[in-house]
């Protein structure tokens, strides 16, 4: 039986629809296990807040693909602006703009897991069959030197000089042909991400797919029979259209760590954990430039990390350190991080060819919440912490002297104020940096940990099933059980984690 | 406006930072200010606006706002001499508006009602923002990403990363920035 996508802006929804499992979100997390689930046989239906955006579709353009590609249009903010939230809305979730980085969960952090939060099934030994079929999934391999491009190159080349451990990334990619614009989706399907794996398989084994269709709220999930109100979308996805519901026994939640715990909230169901413990992963951008033209726009964006300063066994944390990895974007989303306006900010970007920007990230404590006020507005209360403030400052000063290493004429940090880094010794200015709220463009691309795993109602939101405390069969398989950040990029850690819970509830149903 | 049913498409995104509360607390310092001036006097302020045709959420009066915030964000310079004014980014705003839930459409008014007001409520001058001439203005705005007030941060984050957005994805500007535009269409691929 094959199974279809259904795009409900185009197509009469219909008032009810009813299937053993539902699956909200098709990211990593959600197309896995639709995947597994539909190929063991069950009746699965897949809700898709995004549209199916393929092909010529994907443009290449800033405005468009930011606004169709990114959930609340490219726009999704912390509480007080500080960290510019990126978050997948589209068939395939996070991996269909993602920069293909596949960084399995260390071993350390596994151990951390498993001993500190008594995640057993993360141990080492035994999660590693579902990391393996992950990086199968994935096609993993390593970029090849051909397509690591002259920005990241400089990265490499200024580490090598100071004597910096660093690599070129495994990424998922096959085909590719270095088109450059990974961030706002590839338009010749180069990546091996959900969207190109998990959802066909889930179609081949029958599998419902309902894109344009916004999960609301999640009711009697105490009950063998839940049901999920859901909205139709119209086309854009500005505007809610029908309601319909959806009846199944079970319900998989794997809308990402934002909006898996957004519905829990909203829908009243799980414990006080549900919303806590998020990790944003906020990443600063730094960026080189250089007399001679660099063109980073084109080729693989992030082809190279420097990976001398990040640890994986913190005692307390797990992940910690900083890695600096190559980046690099379009031109609309270059200039609205730079911090200046006017004609400074005109020179500025007038030498975007001649940039060699990176990405600075800093694993974070889970200290965040998602929160869901009565009149159902996202609130994603976030506040630096003084170790990460103190670990970017040392990541910039080290960029930096990289970057001059490599030949940059200047290196300039992007905060407000803006720094400009002209020398070994100027590096020391980073020290003053005060990372002060909405004064530097943080992003964050990887939100873990809102609906933690733990092996009490005390400690997290899930159990070690994933099942939410206080639900019949509500399960989230995403980032958001995560106790801590998995890794320095989440696609690899969400599709192994999904495929072991997936694995774990096919023996139990 | 994005028509929400009991609220399920509200969310906090880049144009809903001012938070009631926290808007309630600069209204009450730009209270101060306006009284001293009086209502009346606080429209006498800020003028007359010409008329602009079309447009579906913004007033005329906000509309030149924003003409001239993206006069002095995106001025036309030797490094890139475009003229922004050609490009109606105001118009665009509305446009982005029109879909957005309500109440980021009432943040973001009240956010460009507060950029009118600023020279009078920030820098106790007796003036409104349009009406500055070009490098007043300039310095004026300029002031906002490093202000210490965290609410004029936000909204200089805010309206940089819409405008920038839109006008650096005009395929005029990118010759003067050294972008040679979608690979697609440079490496000859007319569809995948």
């Amino acid at each position: 039986m094959s199974g279809a996508i259904i795009d409900l802006s185009r197509e009469a929804a219909p008032k009810a629809i009813t299937a053993e499992i539902c699956v909200i979100g098709s990211g990593s997390g959600g197309a896995t296990a639709a995947r597994l689930l539909a190929e063991a046989g069950r009746d699965v239906v897949v809700l898709e807040e995004g549209r199916d955006l393929v092909g010529p579709e994907r443009t290449q353009r800033d405005r468009r693909m930011y606004d169709q590609l990114y959930m609340d249009r490219g726009g999704r903010a912390s509480h007080d602006l500080s960290v510019s939230v990126l978050q997948g809305r589209v068939l395939g979730g996070g991996g269909v703009v993602n920069t293909c980085d596949v960084v399995p969960i260390p071993e350390g952090v596994l151990r951390h897991w498993a001993g500190k939060y008594g995640l057993e099934d993360f141990a080492p030994e035994r999660f590693k069959p579902f990391t393996e079929d992950a990086l199968r999934d994935l096609s993993a391999s390593r970029i090849p030197e051909s397509l690591v491009n002259l920005a990241n190159n400089k990265l490499r080349q200024g580490a090598e000089a100071l004597g910096l451990r660093g690599e070129v990334m495994l990424h998922n990619r096959v085909g590719c042909r270095g088109l450059g614009t990974c961030l706002i989706g590839c338009p010749i399907h180069a990546k091996r991400n959900p969207r190109m794996v998990a959802i066909p398989k889930s179609l081949e084994a029958g599998a419902r797919i309902f894109t344009r269709a916004r999960a609301v709220k999640i009711r009697k999930a105490g009950q063998e029979l839940k049901e999920i109100e859901v909205r139709t979308l119209d086309a854009d996805g500005y505007h809610e259209q029908h309601e319909l519901t959806v009846r199944a026994k079970i319900v998989v939640v794997a809308a990402n760590a934002i909006a898996s715990a957004q519905l829990l909230l909203r829908s009243g169901i799980g414990n006080s954990q549900v919303g806590q413990n998020l990790t944003l992963q906020p990443q600063l951008p730094i960026i080189g430039i250089f007399d001679e033209r660099i063109a980073a726009f084109d080729g693989i964006p992030q082809s190279y990390a420097v990976t001398e300063f990040e640890e994986d066994d913190n005692s307390e944390f797990g992940l910690w350190g900083f890695r600096i990895e190559g980046i690099m974007g379009t031109p609309g989303i270059v200039s609205s991080l730079l911090p200046f306006s006017g004609s400074p900010g005109m020179k500025g970007m007038a030498q975007y060819d001649h940039m060699a920007p990176s990405l600075l990230l800093a694993p974070d404590a889970p200290s965040g919440q998602v929160e869901v006020a009565r009149d159902g507005r996202l609130t994603i209360r976030y506040e630096q912490r003084d170790d990460h403030r103190a670990r970017l400052r040392r990541a910039v000063e080290t960029a930096a002297k990289v970057y001059l290493e490599a030949g940059a004429r200047e290196v300039l940090v992007p905060t407000a104020p803006p720094l400009l880094i002209r020398s070994a010794r100027e590096a020391q200015q980073a020290r003053q940096l005060t990372f002060a709220p909405a004064t530097a463009p943080m992003i964050s691309a990887h939100q873990q940990g809102s609906v933690r795993f733990a092996a009490t109602a005390r400690d997290g939101g899930a159990d070690l099933n994933g099942q939410v405390y206080g639900t019949r069969d509500v399960y989230v398989f995403d980032s958001s059980g995560f106790p801590t950040s998995a890794s320095s990029h989440t696609m690899t850690p969400i599709i192994a984690s999904s495929r072991m819970l997936t694995t774990k509830l096919l023996t139990r149903i | 406006m994005a028509d929400t049913l009991n609220g399920s498409a509200k969310r906090d995104g880049l144009f809903s930072f001012l938070s009631r509360r926290r808007f309630l607390k600069v209204s009450l310092v730009a209270s101060g200010a306006i009284l001293g001036v009086g209502g009346g006097g606080l429209l006498a302020l800020r003028g007359g606006a010409p008329k602009v045709e079309g447009l579906r959420v913004l007033d005329p009066h906000e509309y030149r706002t924003l003409q001239s915030l993206v006069e002095v964000m995106l001025p036309r310079t030797n490094a890139i001499p475009i003229d922004a004014g050609s490009m109606d980014l105001p118009r665009a705003f509305d446009t982005f508006l029109a879909d957005q839930p309500e109440h980021d459409v009432a943040d973001l008014q009240k956010a460009i009602v507060l950029i009118e007001f600023g020279p009078l409520v920030f820098d106790k001058k007796l003036t409104t923002f349009s009406r500055l001439n070009a490098a007043e203005r300039t310095e004026h705005w300029n002031a906002w990403a490093v202000s210490e007030s965290l609410l004029r941060r936000q909204v200089s984050i805010a309206m940089r990363k819409f405008f920038n957005l839109v006008y650096f994805d005009h395929e005029q500007v990118w010759p003067h920035i050294g972008y040679p535009g979608p690979s697609m269409k440079r490496q000859g691929w007319s569809k995948p």
